[in-house]
């Protein structure tokens, strides 16, 4: 009940800083350089062309209509026409949210459970060799930039071994996967589609893999600090000296109390690894969101970039109310 | 005294190793800038200039030890070129960032009210976004080259630095020696500059290197994405970028080098950055 | 054969360091045995000894036999059985030694189940009845409760009921009444008595304080730089010890009857190998040469009592050596100035911390007034959370009052603790030079002045280039008081000085002070938890209880005659106090009352202001009943 509350409370308090996100954007994207529709506009258009093609998106009208005319379409969930494509933003970005989320989601949920058990690990066997190299081979992979890694893994897996399909698509077009969240994965479970499934978890494979190795680094470092905090602190002692058995100490006096920390950080690293996919995807083919909302950027495409920025804010302050809330059932020193 | 303090001897390996990692980075670093500073002597191309002789994509070894890119350019002596660049940039927007976000910080932190409020929701929009595509963002629309580059890195890390120093003046603000130096008499600038901001920047002392490790990344994830620094200059997130194609091709020389050097560089900071974190970690125990 | 039985211990830590040189004693069950001695004499080392819990890269030689075995070479299964079952510790700061994330009752069922081998439901009743017998009220909700959500004295009962859950043969207990108030400390010592008198347990107690755990100790074990000083049944070691290191002991902290602090020099060395001679004999007022040449081994001096000393004391504690330093000895008060001009005048002052989120706040100071003259001196008195460290940051305007008025003249003030109160990364002479570079006083004469007042504070001047880190405990505390004498202050405030530094350093600085306030050109406020502390330097006395002041009046009186059941209870003058000050509740009426025995409808329902009895003042109008209801 309370955490209800609490996530009622967290979403109201969301809204002034969204609404700061969307003026933000909104202002910054038409002060700065840059036209949207000379991009549009092939080399031989004259000066009614243009002004046509300003009328037909609304940008000949006074800034404070165009803001008001935006803002009462997001109320209604209308984000507006892209300028490039002249399709509704809305369904445009719902065919790439899918797929992003699915690569992201995945990568942090196993970059977690490997720095969890890995962390503990290391802890528990300090200042010894593999607790050396284990963190030495995390930092290494979080030196990595994650673009250049993706093309050392088609090289590697693709273009060496073969293991691994192609680096173009999500997932085979002959496996006829019928599209619903635009997560193939998780469509191919939803139908029942068991070729697209593993179709799509093949083509899954290496941008998971790549990104898991860039992101993995701080979570572990993370887990390993407060494990350690934990195993040298008095009560972990306490324990130990009132000769309690080692699994109960492990349970009940190690895990949660070294956990406490790891979700806000999840959520951090969750946030740059959607900044990591721009990258990724770019390598990849991947036809997400992040290919999507840069090309929006490039083309000073206004309601694709305002659409991109808000969905990212959005994104980002959920998770980390997520992560507020799991921090607080973990710890219960923290009042929500 | 305590029965439940560690025992010293524990303490002393840490630190061994955080002395370890210290060194590793140092050195690291300290081959890399040397490499970079003193690239032109260990190469006889330029890093623009097109060796007319040689195919465009040469295999390794001979004339060129890296093989020649898709232009007919050097790729060895395009790397030591592209360090300065990288370096330069990276370590440039990391010092302007510090300096500007423990400013901040330390205004908001010790002053709190409403200027407090007014940053802090300031950082808060900033930081709803991931610094990767607020980069993105600032230098799609500033635009590409170096200068611009430095301001739009410096920019998107500027507001953690903030929030880190002022997280610390705010704790640091309440302790006794404080109170010590206010019933001194202190003003409050010479409390602000004697004692509390030298004693908040101990976690920027451990995260600038990282961060500089971090600010090449971004750079170079820009400059791979073609938001950069402009062709035909040399840079390691470009020299990649236009490796992509051979990737697939399997030619390896184009694009690989460069990521190892980046790779190394980045490593250089991140394990500087570990071990002064674990010596710190050392000494607060 | 007893059941702890320490023979010829010695521990080396990282072979620089060491910690225990050739101790023996024993402890035999149904036996409480205190283990006493400064921070550096080697106490907790000897408590992980007997757990085996040695930090890594120590090497222990000798013996902890425990039951015939030898804790030191037992394998690591029979060490996983002695631990807990064996000997049981109790933690000192028990809040902070309890899992923050593990409920209070969990833990303790963790414990029965491991070593009284009860399954989960049995151990849940045996849980409550646990915590029924260490005396928490409403046990069962205190069972789900998480350490954070305890009072430090509840805290303290769960800690004690974990360690008897492990049904040792050994209780241990680390430092059991270092933060609790006075009220508690009996209450908690007498659990530890019980546990020796009812359950047949052995029970080490350990303890920086040999006064306050004294009372309930059947042997004492003295340490002094990791050797035994002196053993013995406690009342021979209290009242008559032959040892001079027990002496400085036990009269370097100043007791309610105004006996005078005799200090004692020097400080504990930190020794790298066992002593060659006795390493007391530098700081003892009665070595002779065979001291610096031999070391004493302990030797009989009565039954059960033995002592390290080559020239072991005779006669009573009370009576004097011709070369004690004393403090504070009455013959040296002058006359009270109560006519000179006030150099603070405090005027109804309340002091409300506003809770961050506006709502509610802290009321610190309720209504308190308060004088002080020049050349006077005035000891605040109250535990902790009574509004003193508050009145303290109010005088020097750290504080600001939300209510009332307070007019101070130039003052300075001295922290409780002295090396925080330096800043870290300035030097001793930066640090001391501080109030005057306020007043624009320039380097050089700022340079001459430390050195000056440094001298005054008998500390060597090449400390000045020193850091904070680099200093002990009682040399940051010098600096702090010349710190705050340099700039020639009308007022002095002294917040708890000596409570955070070692017992004979504490009589050092005890000393350092008394010349300081001494110095009739300002006025001086000693604030302490303990009262005993500010008789011997005090002309008048202000008893401070959750932010009102319950009694005031000269110091003579007030120890001779306290009127407030408070200050009765404070000097254990027949009243006791029920619940712990945590859980009082002071909104409305008298702030005693709900801890008061005395405690009438009236008192609950009207405040008290302060009335004139005698020669002193106190708020509470049963005042000339309570005589007849002692």
């Amino acid at each position: 009940m309370r955490i209800l509350r609490f996530v009622a409370r967290r979403l109201l308090q969301l809204i002034p800083v969204l609404l700061g996100v969307v003026v933000l954007t909104f202002l910054l994207v038409r002060v700065l350089p840059g036209d949207p529709i000379r991009t549009i506009l092939g080399p031989n258009a004259t000066a009614a062309d243009e002004a046509a093609a300003r009328a037909r998106f609304g940008l000949d009208r006074p800034l404070w209509r165009q803001f008001t005319d935006y803002l009462g379409g997001l109320v209604t969930g209308d984000f507006g026409t892209s300028i490039q494509s002249g399709q509704s933003v809305g369904s445009e970005m719902a065919l790439r949210i899918g797929p992003t989320m699915e690569l992201v989601v995945l990568a942090v949920a196993i970059a977690v459970v490997i720095a969890t058990v890995v962390g503990l690990w290391s802890a528990r066997h300090a200042n010894r060799a593999g607790d050396h190299g284990i963190r030495v081979l995390a930092l290494i992979g979080n030196s990595m930039p994650e673009f250049w890694l993706g093309l050392v893994l088609i090289l590697v897996g693709y273009a060496g071994l073969g293991w691994f399909p192609a680096p173009s698509g999500r997932v085979d077009p002959d496996t006829d996967l019928t599209p619903i969240t635009g997560a193939d994965a998780l469509d191919a479970l939803l139908t029942g589609n068991m070729p697209a499934l593993t179709s799509a978890l093949w083509h899954l494979a290496l941008p998971v893999l790549t990104l898991v190795i860039v992101i993995v680094a701080p979570l572990l470092r993370s887990v390993r600090a407060s494990a350690l905090e934990v195993l040298r602190s008095e009560p972990y002692a306490a324990a130990e000296a009132h000769g309690l058995p080692g699994r109960v100490l492990r349970r009940g006096y190690l895990v949660r109390a070294a956990l406490v920390r790891l979700p806000s950080l999840a959520a951090l690293v969750f946030g740059f690894a959607i900044g990591s996919t721009v990258l990724i995807e770019y390598v990849y083919s991947w036809q997400g969101f992040g290919q999507w909302a840069l090309r929006g950027l490039l083309y000073r495409d206004y309601p694709v970039v305002q659409a991109s920025v808000l969905v990212i804010a959005l994104c980002y302050v959920v998770v980390f109310l997520i992560a507020d809330v799991v921090h607080a059932m973990l710890d219960p020193r923290v009042r929500i | 005294m305590s029965l439940l303090r560690t025992g010293r001897s524990r303490k002393d390996r840490d630190g061994r190793f955080g002395t370890v990692l210290v060194a590793a980075g140092a050195g690291i670093l300290a081959v890399v800038a040397l490499a970079v500073l003193l690239g032109p002597l260990f190469t006889s191309w330029g890093p623009n200039q097109i060796d007319g002789d040689a195919p465009t994509l040469a295999e390794p070894g001979g004339a060129h030890l890296f093989g020649t890119d898709v232009n007919g350019m050097d790729v060895w002596s395009r790397l030591l070129y592209a360090g300065r660049v990288d370096l330069g940039i990276a370590i440039a927007a990391v010092a302007i960032a510090v300096v500007l976000g423990s400013i901040l910080g330390v205004v908001a932190g010790y002053f709190g009210g409403w200027l407090d409020d007014v940053l802090m929701r300031l950082t808060d929009i900033f930081q709803a976004f991931p610094t990767f595509i607020l980069a993105l963002a600032v230098a799609a629309l500033l635009g590409s080259g170096p200068l611009n580059l430095t301001v739009a890195i410096a920019l998107v890390n500027a507001p953690a630095y903030a929030r880190l120093v002022r997280a610390e003046v705010r704790t640091i603000r309440d302790l006794t020696y404080v109170d010590a130096a206010r019933t001194s008499g202190a003003s409050t600038i010479g409390l602000l500059w004697r004692h509390v901001l030298p004693n908040s920047l101990t976690p920027v002392r451990v995260i600038a290197p990282l961060n500089c490790g971090w600010a090449m990344l971004t750079l170079a994830g820009l400059s791979f994405l073609g938001l950069g620094i402009p062709v035909p200059d040399a840079e390691w997130g470009a020299m990649i970028s236009l490796g992509t194609g051979d990737v697939v091709a399997g030619r390896w020389w184009t694009s690989v080098p460069p990521g190892i050097a980046l790779l190394v560089c980045v490593l250089g900071f991140s394990l500087l950055g570990e071990g002064l974190q674990e010596r710190a970690d050392r000494v607060r125990r | 054969m007893s059941l702890l039985s320490i023979d010829n211990l010695s521990v080396v830590i990282g072979g620089r360091v060491a910690a225990l040189s050739n101790v023996s004693f024993t402890v035999d069950a149904g036996e409480v045995v205190g283990l006493v001695g400064e921070s550096g004499g080697g106490k907790s080392m000897v408590g992980r000894a007997i757990v085996g819990m040695l930090p890594t890269g120590t090497v222990a030689t000798g013996r902890v036999g425990f039951d015939g075995v030898d804790v030191l070479t037992m394998s690591a299964e029979r060490l996983a059985h002695h631990r807990g079952h064996g000997a049981a510790m109790c933690f000192q700061n028990p809040r902070g030694a309890l899992s923050p994330t593990r409920t209070a009752g969990r833990q303790l069922v963790d414990r029965l189940r491991t070593h009284q081998d009860m399954d989960g439901e049995r151990a849940r009743e045996s849980a409550l009845e646990l915590f029924e017998a260490v005396g928490i009220r409403s046990a069962r909700r205190r069972l789900g409760a998480y350490p954070h959500e305890l009072s430090g004295g509840m805290a303290q009962r769960v800690m004690i009921s974990l360690a008897t859950g492990c049904a040792p043969r050994l209780l241990i207990a680390d430092e059991p009444t270092t933060g609790l108030d006075v009220t508690l400390t009996a209450e908690i010592l007498r659990q530890f008595r019980h546990a020796a008198d009812t359950d047949g347990r052995g029970v080490l107690l350990i303890s920086h304080d040999i006064n306050a755990i004294a009372a309930v100790c059947d042997r004492i074990v003295v340490l002094y730089a990791g050797t035994v000083a002196e053993t013995g049944p406690a009342r021979q070691v209290l009242t008559a010890p032959a040892h001079p290191y027990t002496r400085a002991l036990l009269r370097s902290v100043p007791d309610l009857d105004g006996r005078p602090v005799v200090v004692t020099p020097g400080a504990m060395p930190l020794l790298r190998e066992a002593p060659a001679a006795c390493p007391f004999a530098p700081r003892c007022a009665h070595a002779e040469d065979d001291c610096r040449a031999d070391r004493p081994q302990l030797t009989e001096q009565g039954r059960q009592w033995t002592a390290a000393c080559f020239h072991p004391l005779h006669d009573a504690v009370e009576a004097g050596q011709a070369t004690d330093v004393t403090v504070g000895a009455p013959a040296r008060r002058a006359a009270t100035t109560a006519d000179a001009e006030p150099v603070l005048v405090v005027d109804d002052a309340h002091v409300v911390y506003k809770s961050r989120f506006g709502r509610g706040g802290h009321h610190a100071l309720r209504g308190v007034s308060l004088t002080v003259a020049k050349g006077e001196r005035i000891g605040v008195v109250g535990e902790s959370g009574c509004g003193k460290s508050t009145l303290a940051r109010l005088i020097v305007g750290l504080a600001k009052p939300t209510g009332g008025r307070v007019t101070a003249a130039r003052s300075s003030l001295v922290f409780q603790d002295p090396i925080g109160s330096l800043s870290p990364r300035r030097s001793v002479e930066d640090a001391i030079g501080e109030p005057l570079r306020a007043l624009g006083i320039s380097a050089a004469e700022r340079a001459a002045r430390a050195a000056a007042v440094l001298d005054r504070m008998e500390l060597d001047r090449s400390i000045l280039a020193r850091r904070p880190h680099e200093l002990s405990g009682g040399q940051a505390q010098r600096v702090g008081i010349a710190r705050a004498l340099v700039a020639e202050p009308d007022l002095i405030v002294f917040d708890e000085p000596t409570s955070a530094l070692d017992v004979t350093v504490q009589a050092q600085i005890l000393a350092v002070i008394d010349e300081v306030a001494a110095d009739r050109s300002h006025g001086s406020v000693f604030i302490s938890h303990d009262l005993a502390t500010v008789r011997g330097f005090a002309d008048r006395v202000v008893v401070l209880y959750l932010g009102r002041i319950v009694e005031e009046g000269p110091v003579e009186e007030v120890f001779a005659r306290p009127r407030h059941p408070y200050t009765r209870a404070l000097l254990s003058r027949g009243v006791a106090l029920v619940r712990d000050l945590e859980e009082a509740d002071a909104a409305t009426g008298c702030a005693l009352a709900a801890r008061c025995p005395f405690v009438t409808d009236r008192c609950r329902g009207e405040d008290q202001q302060l009335q004139q009895y005698g020669e002193s003042r106190a708020a509470c109008w049963r005042v000339p009943e309570i005589g007849e209801l002692l």
